[in-house]
């Protein structure tokens, strides 16, 4: 067998590539055409190139972040998948399910919130009346020994109502404000999002791979079944054919003891 | 109509913000797609590609036009990259979603795709991927720069600071190992082997 040489005079790799890439002087490109016309070896290098080049061309990067816009969140379509997902549960699992809300909900919401002339005190669904939390005074029957050595400041309900106007205008004037937020608000959800649609893709692939294995195992399964049937079949009839010869030969000592 | 890039840079150092943005927008998935492909996590390449318009934005008053936008972006880059990979690589994290049909999900990377046809296609990315990946840096960077973002050997040359054969050199002998991984790990398709 004669091995193909190729015979180009000049710097024939360095060629090669550019020729692939087509970055070359056309009158060079010229050239290189009229060697590659009659030259095997380049013939099959340049297309084992091109058909390496379509592989690469199959390795895109995943959708960049859009860092400076906000990312948009399907919240319809994760909406329609929960609904999808409550559709296909039973129905005594969703009463079971909405008991259950309501109970915990009818606790947490069992929130007792008193302010009057002893002071400010809360109570949950679960507290009793004797373990009322004193947060702010006591009543004044019994002062505390604190309050009567140094006297606290007295909060009435209006300061507070302005106070919790004040946090949330400053809360949510400094997350408008500011881009950073909003920038790291948007690269966490576009993480979690992409780590979510790897993690499915993922878990999509070992489906797959459990499915494949499932099969196989199914087949090998029917395989041991039908030798064992086999086998237990070869062995009932040996076994007649045992209890025949037997039987052949207890007639025979009866006949002719 | 449509600023050159070296308008939108002459309006970005006269401290036009609008301008800048505009650079990121038209530059920013190229870049991306160069550090994701030159150091392989998507995370991380997001990092540099931030830090690279950061670094760019401080460095535009002393940009002089002496090379084209795009190339001393690349260059900014690829310096990134560079000391990405110097550092110790950190494993990747995946944490489970909760309540999230990932069935569906995996559908809806790709509508038009089944679930197989898109595992099939990741397992030829991933292929590709690890086989890039087993080049040395300066033959995976003239690939990179050559076959997906269509730079002139001359630029490439510029960029990496070597003579153009060199580069064309490091592009032939990356391509002859890329073939041969690929054959290797049975990826051979027409004309492969």
């Amino acid at each position: 067998m004669t091995e193909m040489v190729c015979a180009y005079p000049g710097n024939r790799d360095e060629t090669l590539v550019a020729y692939l890439y087509d970055d070359m002087a056309p009158a060079d490109r010229a050239a290189f055409g009229a060697h590659v016309a009659a030259c095997g070896v380049c013939r099959a290098e340049l297309a084992g190139f091109a058909s390496v080049r379509s592989r690469l061309a199959e390795w895109a990067p995943p959708e960049p972040t859009r860092a400076f816009a906000q990312p948009n969140v399907r919240r319809s379509t994760v909406a329609a998948r929960v609904w999808a997902t409550l559709r296909d549960v039973p129905a005594w699992m969703q009463v079971a399910a909405a008991v259950l809300f309501l109970g915990v909900a009818a606790g947490a919401a069992n929130l007792n919130i008193r302010y009057n002339a002893d002071g400010l005190s809360i109570r949950t669904g679960w507290s009793a009346p004797a373990n009322e939390a004193r947060v702010v005074a006591a009543p004044a029957s019994a002062p505390p020994i604190a309050a009567a050595s140094t006297p606290e400041p007295s909060v009435s309900k209006a300061d507070l109502i302005a106070l919790e106007r004040q946090l949330r205008h400053e809360v949510e004037a400094g997350a408008a404000a500011s881009p950073t937020v909003s920038l790291v608000r948007a690269l966490i959800a576009d993480s979690e999002r992409k780590q979510q649609n790897e993690l499915a893709l993922r878990i999509a692939s070992v489906y797959q791979d459990v499915g494949t294995q499932r099969t196989a195992d199914l087949v090998k399964i029917d395989r041991i079944l039908s030798a064992l049937q086999n086998n237990t079949r070869s062995e009932l009839a040996r076994q007649r054919d045992d209890m025949h010869s037997v039987s052949t030969v207890v007639a025979r000592l009866v006949k002719n003891p | 109509m449509t600023s050159t890039d070296e308008e939108l840079v002459a309006r970005s150092i006269r401290g036009d913000a609008e301008s800048f943005n505009q650079l990121i927008l038209r530059w920013e998935r190229p870049i991306y797609a160069l550090a994701y492909r030159t150091i392989g996590r998507e995370e991380d390449a997001r990092d540099v590609c931030q830090e690279t318009f950061l670094r760019a934005f401080r460095a535009l008053p002393g940009f002089r036009g002496q090379a084209k936008f795009s190339s001393w972006l690349y260059r900014i880059a690829l310096n990134l990259c560079r000391d990405w990979m110097r550092r110790e690589r950190r494993a990747p994290v995946v944490q489970p979603p909760e309540n999230v049909d990932l069935m569906e999900l995996a559908a809806q990377a790709e509508p038009s795709e089944s679930i197989e046809d898109l595992i099939g296609r990741r397992a030829l990315m991933r292929i590709v991927e690890q086989v890039m990946a087993t080049l040395p840096e300066e033959q995976r960077t003239a690939i990179i720069l050559k076959e997906y973002h269509g730079l002139t050997f001359q630029e490439i040359a510029d960029l990496v600071g070597c003579p153009l054969s060199t580069v064309k050199t490091r592009l032939y002998q990356g391509l002859v190992v890329v073939r041969r991984e690929l054959a290797k790990r049975g990826d051979m398709g027409e004309g492969m082997s």
